[in-house]
């Protein structure tokens, strides 16, 4: 039985699959052939199509994505000139820009585009014919763009999550857009996670168990089932917080002179939580590694525990102000900073990574020697560099967070704290880029110039060092995360260090890693827009992918496989067709309950 | 042409797939309400050692009867929301009907005996913290209350006309699975605030 060979064609609308000869089991989605299909806006607004769904949400996380990095910059340009009345104007907008670059870093660009790749690619990879719930998938991608639109449209109508010093009704207002714009924008991902964790644990093809599960969609159901245990605590934040604002005591949503609304979902940055958002991190590594090997991951298993270890170790909701004693000391460090748990969990976040990493190295560097030297070339494509640079951007980010919960070196608060959220989530964002490239001929049924996807990889990995270690060292001279003086309405971003000017070196090199980043941003639109202009089609599998998404043309048909997927006898399943003993495993297998 | 085993495809009777976002979704909306509860509770422990003289809630001011009334009514709607899923099993449409309508009828019943609760406190969102939190708590288990009995009844509905069997019952399920995360909600509520309040 063959799987599918149908010819690619150069428009976005793929073909109609013929119809699958054994009848759709009960209560499967229904094959997007089987109603006409619609183009253009209306399609946009109408389709159950989760490959469409999955576009929409990753066009609205590089949207994001270039939004963000750019205010990231003009914020660390603003680090240097040791005053935000330079380039904002008052301490209350860079407060503001400061938080919309971190919590939509997390929010508004890592979570949307590993969403986008999961609501596309991960029903192909367990082998269904779309994604479960396919128009609750639909809403939430409309939801996130609403959401989204208000939360960045109210933080320039002086929004945002507090204030610093003082403010207007109207300005009281835009604060609680703000939080409505959050909480829809959770609101979002939560309904996508749990369409993408249904279609993993659903509605995967005959045969393929939870260990056979291809590593991106097993680390999406471990991302997503921490989002979905984590999300719903910060959407309650919000709510307390909203409604405090709207009528409340005041005691939870103090808005003048504090930082306190921000803190109130700030745990989504600290660690552990930080490191939720790079779960499929992992997941891309795992997936990437056999392409470049050409063969089996060498301890498929092995991965598959390790990211279960590195989701369990980043559920950090209990991480919290109010689920502590007294709020903060007098130089605003939270007070759970020491706490066993906190310790604990940030001592071995590391260790899944370092495990992930060896068991690549070890499926890589496993075969002949004879036979290495043919996977260099792969090693060099765009997906593989882009997801080693991500694991090893995670690696620092894990290390440096393992530095940061060791007492003796009180690191809280300072911008060691920032460092660990930058490179845990610019590990998520090349690990997505990774995955565009990766995918491509899935997304669009075009590759993505090699060229510019090297230079962006780059750019990403070298800005991210540049950035992450700028503050990872500054944290070791006193440098706060954010310090400011609100009696005298006015901050001080540089701290009152004896170390000022190593400081203000640091801040230097951080923006250099900041305009890096953005500059990889930058060509990840000009790839897109290069490979939109080309009309040269890909074949369906250019990189010897083993799992199920790969025997579907590029782009895809509609309802993805012309026949039922063959049952699936172990993780790579396309490997499986090389080798002849398979067969005899498979039957053996026949009639066993999966 | 890519193969893979060369073995026949085998029908897929996994799915369930309602039920199985049911129970993520439940998963999600049990963390939220959590969340809150576990700001109110830690709230409560803070004030209580910041100031142990002044009471939490003045004395005397919230009957623990009808919140028990609540309690047993929803103890009481559970066993009849699985009496629905098991008629439906069954083929028993005449029993499912009465079942769902009854587990309807006794979350309005609750819905009504909860804005009574809160009138007969007294309490204003802004007189207190203990107050506001006391609103935060009871007002989203409202919503998820409104949103049981809503799929209730809206899978009573799916049954009166006719859209399962034995073979199509998920929903059936699905709605209980979603009832019985909302009583596990009041029995929290129940025993953390009114009866530990």
């Amino acid at each position: 039985m063959t799987m599918t060979d149908s010819a690619p064609t150069i428009t976005d609308s793929a073909p109609v699959a013929e119809p699958a000869s054994a009848p759709p089991p009960e209560h499967a989605p229904v094959p997007a052939s089987a109603s006409p299909r619609a183009t253009g806006l209306f399609d946009a607004l109408t389709t159950t199509d989760h490959k469409r769904v999955g576009r929409l949400w990753l066009r609205s996380g590089l949207v994001m994505l270039l939004a963000i990095t750019i205010i990231g910059v003009v914020v660390r340009i603003e680090y240097i000139t040791s005053s935000p009345d330079s380039v904002f104007g008052g301490i209350n907008s860079f407060f503001q820009y400061f938080n919309l670059y971190r919590i939509g870093l997390a929010l508004l660009v890592a979570a949307p585009l590993f969403i986008g790749l999961a609501t596309l690619v991960v029903p192909m990879q367990v082998g269904a014919t779309n994604i479960a719930f396919p128009r609750a998938a639909h809403s939430a991608a409309w939801l996130f763009m609403i959401g989204a639109g208000i939360t960045v449209i109210s933080v320039f109508a002086v929004g945002g999550w507090g204030a610093l010093d003082g403010v207007t009704p109207a300005q009281r207002d835009a604060i609680a857009l703000t939080l409505v714009g959050t909480a829809l924008v959770i609101l979002s991902l939560i309904v996508a996670s749990v369409c993408i964790a249904t279609t993993v644990v659903s509605l995967r093809t005959s045969g393929m168990t939870l260990l056979r599960v291809p590593l991106f969609a097993w680390s999406m159901l471990v991302a997503t089932s921490v989002w979905l245990l984590t999300l719903p605590v910060a959407l309650a934040n919000l709510a307390v917080v909203y409604f405090d604002l709207r009528g409340g005591p005041g005691k939870f949503a103090v808005v003048e002179g504090s930082n306190a609304i921000y803190t109130q979902i700030g745990w989504l940055l600290e660690q552990p939580q930080v490191y939720a958002w790079a779960i499929p991190v992992l997941g891309m590594l795992g997936q990437v590694v056999p392409v470049i090997a050409q063969r089996r991951h060498a301890q498929h298993i092995v991965a598959v525990a390790l990211i279960g270890v590195f989701g369990l170790l980043s559920v950090g909701a209990w991480n919290q102000p109010w689920f502590q004693g007294p709020r903060y000391d007098e130089k605003f460090v939270y007070s759970y900073d020491e706490t066993f748990v906190f310790i604990v969990f940030g001592l071995f976040a590391a260790l899944p990574v370092v495990g992930l990493v060896a068991a690549g190295a070890k499926t890589i560097l496993g075969r002949p020697p004879t036979e290495r030297m043919s996977a260099i070339p792969r090693l060099l494509s765009v997906h593989s560099l882009a997801a080693l640079g991500a694991s090893v951007l995670l690696l620092a980010g894990t290390v440096a967070g393992l530095v940061r919960v060791i007492e003796p070196w009180d690191l809280g608060g300072r911008t060691t704290v920032t460092a660990v959220m930058n490179l845990a989530l610019f590990a998520s964002v090349l690990a997505a880029i990774a995955g565009i490239w990766f995918w491509a001929p899935k997304i669009s049924g075009k590759e993505l110039p090699a060229a510019h996807g090297r230079l962006v990889t780059l750019k990403i990995v070298a800005g991210a060092v540049l950035l992450g270690g700028a503050d990872f060292v500054s944290g070791f001279f006193e440098a706060p995360a954010f310090a400011y003086s609100v009696a005298t309405s006015s901050a001080v971003l540089v701290a009152e260090s004896p170390h000022q000017d190593l400081i203000q070196a640091m801040n230097v090199i951080a923006v250099v890693g900041a305009v890096l980043i953005a500059l990889g941003v930058l060509g990840v639109f000009a790839a897109l827009v290069k490979a939109a202009k080309s009309k040269e089609l890909t074949d369906d599998n250019p990189y010897g992918g083993q799992t199920l998404e790969w025997a579907t043309s590029s782009p895809p048909l509609a309802g993805n496989f012309s026949e039922p997927p063959e049952r699936v006898v172990s993780e790579a399943p396309l490997l499986d067709a090389a080798t002849d003993t398979v067969n005899e495993i498979g039957k053996s297998e026949i009639g066993k309950d999966t | 042409m890519v193969t893979t085993t060369g073995l026949p495809a085998a029908q897929i009777n996994r799915p369930r797939t309602l039920l199985v976002g049911t129970v993520f979704g439940c998963a999600a909306v049990f963390m939220g309400f959590v969340g809150i509860i576990g700001i109110y509770v830690l709230q409560r422990a803070n004030a209580r050692t910041a100031v142990p003289e002044v009471e939490w809630f003045p004395e005397g001011v919230i009957d623990l009867g009808p919140s028990g009334f609540i309690f047993w009514t929803l103890v009481l709607s559970m066993f009849t929301v699985q009496w629905a899923v098991q008629a439906i099993n069954a083929d028993d449409r005449t029993n499912a009907y009465v079942a769902l309508a009854l587990t309807a009828l006794f979350g309005a019943a609750i819905f009504n005996q909860l804005w009574f609760i809160i009138g007969d406190t007294g309490f204003a969102l802004a007189a207190s913290e203990a107050q506001f939190l006391f609103f935060v708590v009871n007002g989203t288990f409202i919503v998820f209350l409104i949103a049981a009995v809503l799929f209730v009844t809206f899978t009573f509905v799916r049954a009166l006309v006719g859209q399962f069997s034995p073979r199509r019952a998920e929903a059936v399920s699905s709605a209980a699975v979603f009832w019985h995360t909302v009583v596990l909600m009041w029995a929290v509520v129940y025993f953390l605030i009114y009866i530990g309040k």
